[in-house]
């Protein structure tokens, strides 16, 4: 089954869509999928040109695809566990939060709190990613658990804080903390970065560009050779961070 | 405002002698009456289970430190979210949830009046607007004394009236309600990166024990004839093997008022660990027990713990330091000038620790060994030991030996080695429930002069009307209905007028603050001497004249004058 989703001309496009509900399974099941337009609750059809192709027996053979004015719309694919989204455009904040299966693809930028708190499956944002991209929510003290993410572009600060699990490849540059607070899994930066992984307890974090005000409290582990993108390079490898008794793994290019 | 009739109702009320009769109850203007007016409004009970309002006499609801566990824990915030609905404001927050949120979750469970654990004098405007935003709950404040610099020099200086006229003035300028002793001495030493670690081992500076803080204190108290006695927070909260410090404090309690106890020792259940390591802790309440058995002026509260997650906070700072170590997680430490301090974490207590299952244990055990429920009373220090949503709970563990079966069954498997709750037989009634819940609190605070916590006529017309029939339901078995009963009443009267019904609220309410002003004469007047009011402004950073609550914070405040004997 393929859902498009078109966005109908909206009166004032800055008003946040909040859409939690436009997940693959929920397609599946329900017929009055409603989302908040500001404070307003709204069926979905008021807002988006819906066009339904072809049957589905489960929610993996359900593909939704969004286009048209997307770049306000906040938290679609949360706890979306199977199936795939397709977003032609940007997409707004905390797109899929806690999504535990499926795959999401963004074809232009995503805002902040990108795969927030992710268990599973897998985002691929062609354009650049904003803040927070693969984090944990605000106090939370364990964000991506499982899954991938990968950028393309660049993200920006606080890529990645308190990751815990599964992996997120950054090919362009980060802003401040990539990895800070990180307790498990693997962080990719392919550009610059500045003080990555201040804090960090585990995991792993390779930055093929600069680290700019690299944190003093990393104790030099060596080096070894790392494949990045089909090509070898020799990495300076790090543990830390030692002001948390951390035994992270801190790889930066020599 | 029309009268309410209550027909059939199952009452128990502790303090007028009613052991569960069934029988109605009027209420006219906002107190109970012997006949209803015509044209009341009547309510058919149908044998349920009427209880006077609920009190609690220590929780953690308004002022700046719960605000503080409220903004470092945004996770907690995201908990407990209900939606705008009625007169129901929105409301979010699980272990520290907004003020209407609070408000609305002991309303809902049949709670009337509330007794705020800590207040520091210098930030109780804080407390005192946020009073008024919980408006469903009568309000009083424990007031902090621990570290008061004045305390500390007067006791020093073994001059009992001079510290009895320093809490007067305080209290009246912070329009608070009681002494709250949080680990006395201990906050101060904090000041100095120390702590004290039994109740002789003297303050730094002050050279004072805390065992003399407590004495002066419970005489001080005594002198003002305040409606409550000293409320104490023990020494060496937390602390393996600090059971002996609790019981030596237990010592320091002379009986010096006929009416209620002269010592109110507070969570007492992080108070009664035994061993001498985290390894090792094992329960002592039967030791504590005993000694409260045998003291009639003594009362205590539970500080019962429940499984999950929750947010530590106390003025005893130097205590969720050592958490903090435990933990490594996020902590807040604050220091009230020349008066306090406090301290926040958030912690989580699981049946997998074998530790936090001992502490489980130990509050009900506490509970079920002191055989005056007069004496023991129902809390969780909330939102310490876990937040007042699990009381339903704990009255079921209190009513059912199998739910506490049940629950071992879950726990670590090592915990019987260390506590003896599953030897305990007893299972408590109805008429201990009400006791505990309510009768006891209005007693030990001293309250019922202002017609809290009873239904005879005269009395403030706060009720709770649960939807358990007692004699359909049996405790021992039926605990789910028992913890389902308690959660939510049919409704909850509030002077004079329902305020919830079936778990909703139908009201925005308006709720009065107590406290209490002991008058004292002229020359006990702190207002007026010149050396505490040169040291104020040499030491304070505010002025004398600016630290007083002005009455408008309290738009409802009802004062308890007392006759001090200075």
């Amino acid at each position: 089954m393929r859902v498009v989703l078109k966005t109908r001309p909206r009166e004032k496009p800055r008003i946040p869509i909040e859409a939690e509900e436009i997940i693959p399974q929920n397609f599946l099941r329900k017929d009055d999928i409603t989302v908040y337009y500001g404070n307003k609750e709204r069926s979905l059809e008021d807002l988006f040109f819906v066009t339904i192709e072809g049957p589905a027996v489960s929610p993996d053979q359900v593909e939704v695809v969004l286009t048209g004015e997307t770049g306000m719309i906040k938290r679609v694919g949360e706890y979306m566990n199977a199936g795939r989204i397709i977003i032609e455009g940007d997409i707004g904040m905390h797109c899929g939060n806690f999504m535990s299966a499926g795959e999401i693809v963004i074809r232009g930028n995503a805002d902040a709190w990108l795969g927030r708190e992710m268990r599973g499956g897998r985002i691929l944002c062609e354009g650049n990613a904003g803040h927070y991209c693969a984090a944990g929510y605000r106090g939370e003290k364990r964000g991506m658990r499982g899954g991938t993410v990968e950028v393309k572009g660049n993200a920006g600060d606080f890529t990645a804080e308190y990751l815990s699990g599964g992996e997120v490849i950054i090919h362009g540059n980060c802003g401040d903390l990539p990895g800070v607070e990180m307790r498990g899994g693997t962080l990719v930066v392919g550009g610059d970065c500045a003080r990555p992984c201040g804090n960090m307890t585990g995991g792993t974090c390779m930055v093929f560009g600069k680290a700019r005000q690299f944190l003093p409290t990393f104790r030099s582990n060596g080096s070894q050779e790392v494949e990045y993108a089909g090509k070898r390079y020799r990495m300076n490898t790090f543990r830390g961070d030692v002001a948390n008794r951390g035994k992270g793994t801190l790889m930066v290019r020599a | 405002m029309a009268g309410i009739l209550i027909k059939n109702a199952f009452v128990i009320d502790p303090i007028s002698g009613i052991k569960g009769e069934v029988m109605d109850i009027a209420i006219n203007k906002g107190k109970i009456v012997e006949e209803a007016p015509p044209g009341s409004e009547i309510i058919d009970a149908a044998g349920c289970l009427t209880l006077p309002g609920g009190i609690d006499s220590h929780s953690h609801v308004c002022g700046t430190k719960v605000n503080f566990g409220r903004y470092m824990s945004p996770e907690d915030m995201r908990a407990g979210r209900t939606a705008r609905k009625g007169v129901m404001h929105v409301t979010s927050g699980y272990s520290v949830p907004t003020t209407f949120g609070n408000s609305y979750r002991y309303s809902t469970m049949g709670y009337t009046t509330i007794l705020e654990g800590a207040m520091a004098p210098l930030e109780a405007r804080h407390t005192h607007e946020e009073f008024t935003a919980t408006p469903h709950q009568d309000m009083l404040a424990n007031t902090l004394f621990d570290g008061n610099w004045s305390i500390m020099e007067a006791v020093q200086e073994k001059d009992t009236r001079r510290a009895a006229a320093v809490v007067a003035w305080v209290l009246a300028a912070a329009k608070g309600f009681a002494i709250k002793l949080t680990n006395p001495g201990g906050t101060e030493a904090w000041g100095w990166g120390e702590d004290v670690h039994s109740v002789h081992d003297p303050v730094p500076k002050f050279g004072v024990t805390p065992a003399e803080i407590i004495s002066t204190m419970i005489r001080a108290n005594e002198l003002l004839n305040l409606p409550h006695s000293v409320h104490l927070h023990c020494n060496n909260l937390g602390v393996p093997g600090n059971y002996q410090t609790t019981l030596d404090t237990i010592e320091l309690a002379p009986d010096l008022n006929r009416e209620r106890q002269s010592l109110y020792l507070t969570h007492v259940q992080f108070h009664s660990y035994g061993g001498s390591t985290w390894r090792d802790i094992c329960s002592k309440s039967e030791d504590i027990t005993r000694a409260v058995n045998n003291r009639p002026q003594v009362v205590m509260d539970m500080g019962q713990i429940m499984f999950g997650r929750t947010t530590t906070m106390t003025a005893d700072g130097p205590m969720e330091f050592k958490l903090y170590m435990l933990h490594h997680n996020k902590w807040s430490n604050h220091d009230v000038e020349l008066e306090t301090g406090s301290g926040i974490i958030p912690v989580y207590y699981g049946r997998k620790s074998l530790v936090n299952c001992v502490m489980w244990s130990i509050g009900l055990e506490l509970a079920l060994l002191t055989r005056n429920p007069w004496q023991c009373l129902l809390s969780t220090d909330s939102p310490n030991g876990a937040p007042f949503v699990k009381y339903p709970e704990i009255i079921a563990l209190l009513m059912s030996r199998r739910l506490r079966e049940n629950e071992r069954r879950m726990i670590d498997p090592r915990t019987e080695h260390f506590v003896p709750l599953f030897a305990i037989e007893r299972e408590l009634d109805w008429y201990e429930i009400a006791v505990m819940t309510r009768a006891a609190q209005a007693k030990a605070l001293g309250i019922t002069r202002i017609g809290k916590g009873y239904l005879a006529p005269g009395a403030e017309a706060d009720v709770a009307i649960f939807s358990i029939r007692p004699d359909q339901v049996d405790p021992s078995v039926d605990y789910q209905q028992v913890m389902a009963g308690f959660s939510r009443t049919r409704y909850t009267i509030k002077r004079g007028r329902i305020v919830a019904r079936d778990g909703e609220v139908v009201v925005e309410g308006a709720n009065s603050t107590i406290w209490t002003k002991a008058i004292v004469p002229d020359a006990y007047d702190m207002s007026l001497d010149p050396e505490f009011r040169k040291k104020f402004e040499q030491y304070y950073t505010v002025r004398m004249s600016n630290y007083p609550v002005q009455d408008v914070y309290l738009p409802r405040g009802v004062r308890i004058e007392t006759e001090a004997q200075l």
